[in-house]
């Protein structure tokens, strides 16, 4: 039984439901749902963090007149039940007030069932001592590894998320959602310069839908002491040059690469304009389906939320759609979107693509991203430094922007390699790299069939009001021909 | 009075902690009623209202600290997180840099901070406001293609005890708008945007929201490109509020300065900025949005000089009783973050009432004082680089104009820039006399003698 979402639920839950109905609904959903977040940070020797994030509580989403109403209370009784939905359905009215046109919703087929994230390790069932001990021996070896390290730091995270969704059409499905994973960050400062090295990846590390053998499979321990000497090592590396050249990107680095050159933009809300206000719009519009060259042919991407272990993986979406695999990318030409049940049906499509998902049980549900992956290659990896005759390795990244339609992106990394004549030379330290996103894209010329691996994104946000939403990215070491480097003067 | 209960509430679940077995424990409990209408297409998409109230505990035994948030006011189940807390405490290493919760200093409510009338404002009256604004704009011109916005009402409630005797709390309202426009003429896009931030409801000024938006969304269709490069630049007021902000983030907060990160611990009394720029952080001043005079411990927001006539110091850094503890002869200076944040994971001492000292100029003055250099009505996606160089990155969004000759020319591409603040704001002409509220950060506009931009967008 999934805690908060048994019995005494579904009986709030339909209540709303019928609630809704009598209101003049002519669709309704509720989610009840549970997430316990625990969050762990070991820093400078001492566990400066250990707090757990509890939140609780139910959302009704309403169509009336056409239009959408939605609330949401962290009070889970009978009266709060009722009264909320009163409040959206009274909402769903004011908002009929300036409709265009009514909110269709592609059909979903109708589901009893219950979706578990399978897991070896439950990390929630891991004594604290024990992830503190990881988290402060792995913290130990960086600050002891050179005076100049100025700052190291060790996370663990685990969050589990308990919903339980019902729909008017008698949809009823359970889920709980497991993920958790961790990192390394460490600071190294001496006359004035500062370089920072975090491992596997930055902001805060690597994270799965998966159990406490995944954190332990990072293997915190044994690669703290490269990452603190890296950090170390930067500070008297030379700086990235400014030119253009042959850019390699590790994974880690590609994975936000895809999250905001891709993923961002063929969301279809983006896309119809619905974030024109906030986040922006999108470069890949409706009539460019099928068209519009996107990237070289190397390049396939799909959003799957089917992928065992990724970070945006799950059963079904927060409008009861089974979780999907689409191509949004597919040699190269840009083929499709991800998208809602209403947005589906704007389209003229026969099915959302399953996209739907809320940070809480309190928020509404937006078109997020899965697992947004980037289909491996054929080339090893090896092969792809060594068929490189002038060019720059970038890994694990240290800032990020794009702009309001998705195309004119820049990145720095924390760390880079010269590549000269097929091998890795000099380090860099403050690489940056800029580009717009299709000529980007057409211009990768190898994927790795090696390396592939998911990375998870605990902090994407989104809407208004903010969300912060967890995904994955799947891909592995690609390269880019004539990008330009070195954007610090 | 839903204060009283709050206060209530945290008062008893720390004499619940201290039962429990807690040396010491602080207990901050919060309300947060938030409303919002959001559109777009020229219709409205999204309604949504939620009530949200919750705590956050935190007990400390032999200096070991457990921090338990949940988003219940309900006895038993605030037991239940006191329990866990305390688990958390007795388990876990001892935090050697934790000296004591904060003691106790004077404070008084802020008059005005709350306004009854926007914290229960109607989603009807919400819609009816948005269809003015949409009216509004597409009776500018024939070419406005799409109208999208939002509209946001609400309150804000938040009590903080401790067990050495801090019971403090803070409640505000808040209203806010913004609205983007696009027109369109053979395909060619143009954007405008506003935004409007108020304690008060009744001075969003709709109308005139929706006015700006539309007159420069409609002046933005058919942008020709320039070259990136060192311009000349008029900011306004919106885009100099992101300028400062983001400084205030990498540069003032006690964890950047103190993990080396911060552009101050590099630059102190040095004048890195044109003398004519002054920037403070008060909670108190009349100016600010986020009228609260305490912060998430319960402390005084102690109102602090960041940048004094272009330069920086020690006295600018902002610490909660955490950060303060690390080092000799600190306290909290208020900056802890409010428990009312909803993205509360990764807690660091930060300035929120940012207000920067107003100049003479105006923006037309400061136009026409520009022989040829680039209007930027908003800066989008801005990200620190090197955030000890305060060197930022984004693009403009939103109304980009070339100044020729002292006048507003032609709509250009958006622009990426790529600059340290401690150049572009090195050399500062003009500043106007108006500032503006834009959500954190009271801010005039600014005439900056160069800007470097990287890159351009394609529209």
């Amino acid at each position: 039984m999934i805690h908060g979402c048994g019995t005494m639920s579904l009986d709030f839950g339909k209540a709303a439901l019928e609630e809704a109905t009598k209101r003049g609904a002519s669709y309704a959903d509720i989610r009840i749902g549970e997430i316990f977040d625990e969050i762990l940070t070991v820093k400078n020797g001492v566990t400066e963090e250990v707090t757990l994030l509890q939140t609780s509580g139910f959302g009704v989403r309403v169509i009336v007149n056409g239009a959408w109403g939605f609330a949401g209370s962290v009070d889970l009784t009978q009266k709060e039940v009722v009264e909320t939905t009163k409040k959206a359905v009274s909402i769903a009215l004011a908002s009929s007030k300036l409709k265009k046109r009514d909110a269709v919703l592609v059909p979903v087929e109708t589901r009893k069932d219950k979706y578990f994230t399978p897991l070896k390790k439950d990390p929630f069932r891991i004594p604290l001592e024990e992830k503190i001990e990881t988290l402060m021996t792995a913290e130990q070896i960086i600050a002891n590894y050179s005076d100049s390290i100025k700052s190291s730091s060790a996370f663990f995270r685990a969050l589990r998320e308990k919903k339980l969704f019902m729909s008017t059409e008698g949809t009823e499905i359970r889920q709980q959602i497991t993920w958790c994973g961790g990192g390394l960050e460490c600071i190294a400062v001496k006359n004035g310069e500062v370089q920072r090295r975090s491992y596997p990846a930055s902001f805060r590390g690597n994270f799965g839908t998966n159990g406490y053998d995944f954190f332990e499979s990072l293997a915190l321990v044994d690669n703290a002491k490269v990452t603190a000497q890296e950090a170390v090592q930067l500070l008297a590396a030379k700086s990235c040059p400014s030119t253009e050249t042959a850019l390699i990107l590790s994974g880690d680095q590609l994975a936000l690469q895809i999250h905001e050159s891709c993923g961002h933009p063929t969301e279809l809300d983006r896309a119809l304009g619905t974030e024109a206000d906030y986040a922006g719009t999108s470069f890949l519009v409706p009539n460019q389906v099928g068209k519009l060259k996107y990237g070289s042919e190397n390049v396939n991407i799909v959003a799957d939320a089917t992928i065992p272990g990724g970070l945006g993986t799950f059963g079904y979406d927060d409008e009861g759609t089974p979780a999907k695999k689409v191509h949004l990318i597919k040699e190269g030409l840009f083929v499709g979107y991800q998208t809602s049940r209403e947005t589906a049906a704007e389209l003229g499509l026969k099915e959302s693509s399953g996209g739907m998902r809320a940070d809480s049980p309190l928020t509404l549900p937006l078109i997020r991203m899965t697992n947004i992956n980037l289909v491996q290659g054929d080339w090893k990896t090896d092969e792809i430094i060594e068929e490189t005759k002038k060019g720059i390795l970038m890994l694990v990244n240290r800032s990020w922007s794009i702009d309001d339609k998705r195309l004119n992106f820049q990145f720095g990394t924390e760390i880079a390699w010269e590549i000269k004549n097929g091998s890795k030379t000099s380090l860099l330290k403050n690489p940056t790299y800029t580009g717009i996103t299709p000529a980007f894209w057409g211009a990768c010329d190898a994927i790795s069939k090696e390396d592939w691996k998911m990375w998870g994104t605990p902090n994407c946000g989104k809407g208004m009001p903010g969300q912060v939403m967890y995904v994955g990215h799947g891909c592995s070491t690609a390269r880019f021909s004539n990008v330009k480097v070195g954007l610090i003067k | 009075m839903e204060i009283n209960r709050l206060l209530g509430i945290s008062e008893k679940t720390v004499k619940i902690a201290l039962k429990e077995g807690a040396d010491q424990a602080q207990s901050a409990t919060f309300l947060l009623d938030d409303a919002l209408t959001r559109f777009a297409n020229s219709q409205i998409h999204q309604n949504v209202a939620s009530k949200t109230g919750g705590i956050a505990v935190k007990v400390v035994i032999d200096k070991k600290i457990g921090t338990v948030r949940a988003n219940t006011l309900e006895e038993k189940q605030i037991q239940d997180v006191v329990k866990k807390a305390v688990k958390i405490a007795k388990v876990i290493p001892s935090n050697k840099d934790f000296k004591s919760l904060p003691e106790p200093k004077k404070w008084a409510p802020i008059e005005g901070a709350f306004d009854s009338e926007t914290a229960l404002c109607t989603p009807d009256y919400r819609a009816e406001k948005v269809k003015e604004i949409i009216e509004t704009a597409h009776s500018k011109s024939s070419i406005v293609k799409a109208v999208s916005g939002s509209f946001s009402t609400g309150s804000a409630s938040f009590a903080i005890a401790n067990s050495l005797g801090i019971s403090a709390w803070a409640q505000i309202s808040l209203a806010a708008i913004n609205t983007t426009v696009i027109s369109e003429v053979e395909g060619s896009e143009g954007f405008g945007s506003a935004e409007q931030y108020s304690r008060f409801v009744k001075d969003i000024d709709n109308i005139k929201a929706a006015n700006e938006a539309a007159e420069k969304s409609v002046k933005s269709v058919k942008p020709m490109k320039i070259s990136p490069g060192d311009y000349e630049v008029v900011l306004s007021s919106r885009a100099v509020a992101v300028l400062l902000s983001y400084l205030a983030y990498i540069g003032f907060s006690a964890t950047m300065y103190q993990d080396g990160q911060s552009f101050v611990r590099y630059h102190l009394g040095e004048q890195v900025f044109d003398e004519k720029l002054s920037v403070k952080d008060d909670a108190m001043n009349p100016l600010t949005l986020y009228a609260v005079p305490i912060d998430g411990e319960g402390v005084p927001k102690m109102a602090k000089q960041l940048i004094d006539n272009g330069k920086v110091s020690e006295e600018s850094i902002c610490y909660d009783s955490f950060t303060a503890g690390k080092e000799e002869n600190k306290s909290s200076t208020g900056h802890s973050i409010p428990p009312v944040v909803r993205f509360y994971p990764y807690p660091r001492p930060i300035p929120i009432n940012l207000i920067a000292n107003p100049g003479k100029a105006s923006i037309e003055e400061m136009i026409a004082e520009t022989k040829y250099g680039i209007f930027i009505t908003r800066f989008h996606y801005t990200n620190p680089l090197k955030p000890t160089e305060a060197i930022l990155t984004g693009l403009t969004r939103d109304g980009t104009f070339l100044i020729v000759d002292g006048e507003i020319s032609k709509p250009i591409f958006n622009l990426r820039y790529t600059d340290s603040m401690l150049s572009a704001l090195r050399d500062i002409p003009m500043i106007s006399k108006e500032l503006e509220q834009v959500d954190d950060t009271t801010a005039p506009a600014m005439k900056l003698k160069k800007l470097r931009f990287t890159g351009v967008a394609q529209h």
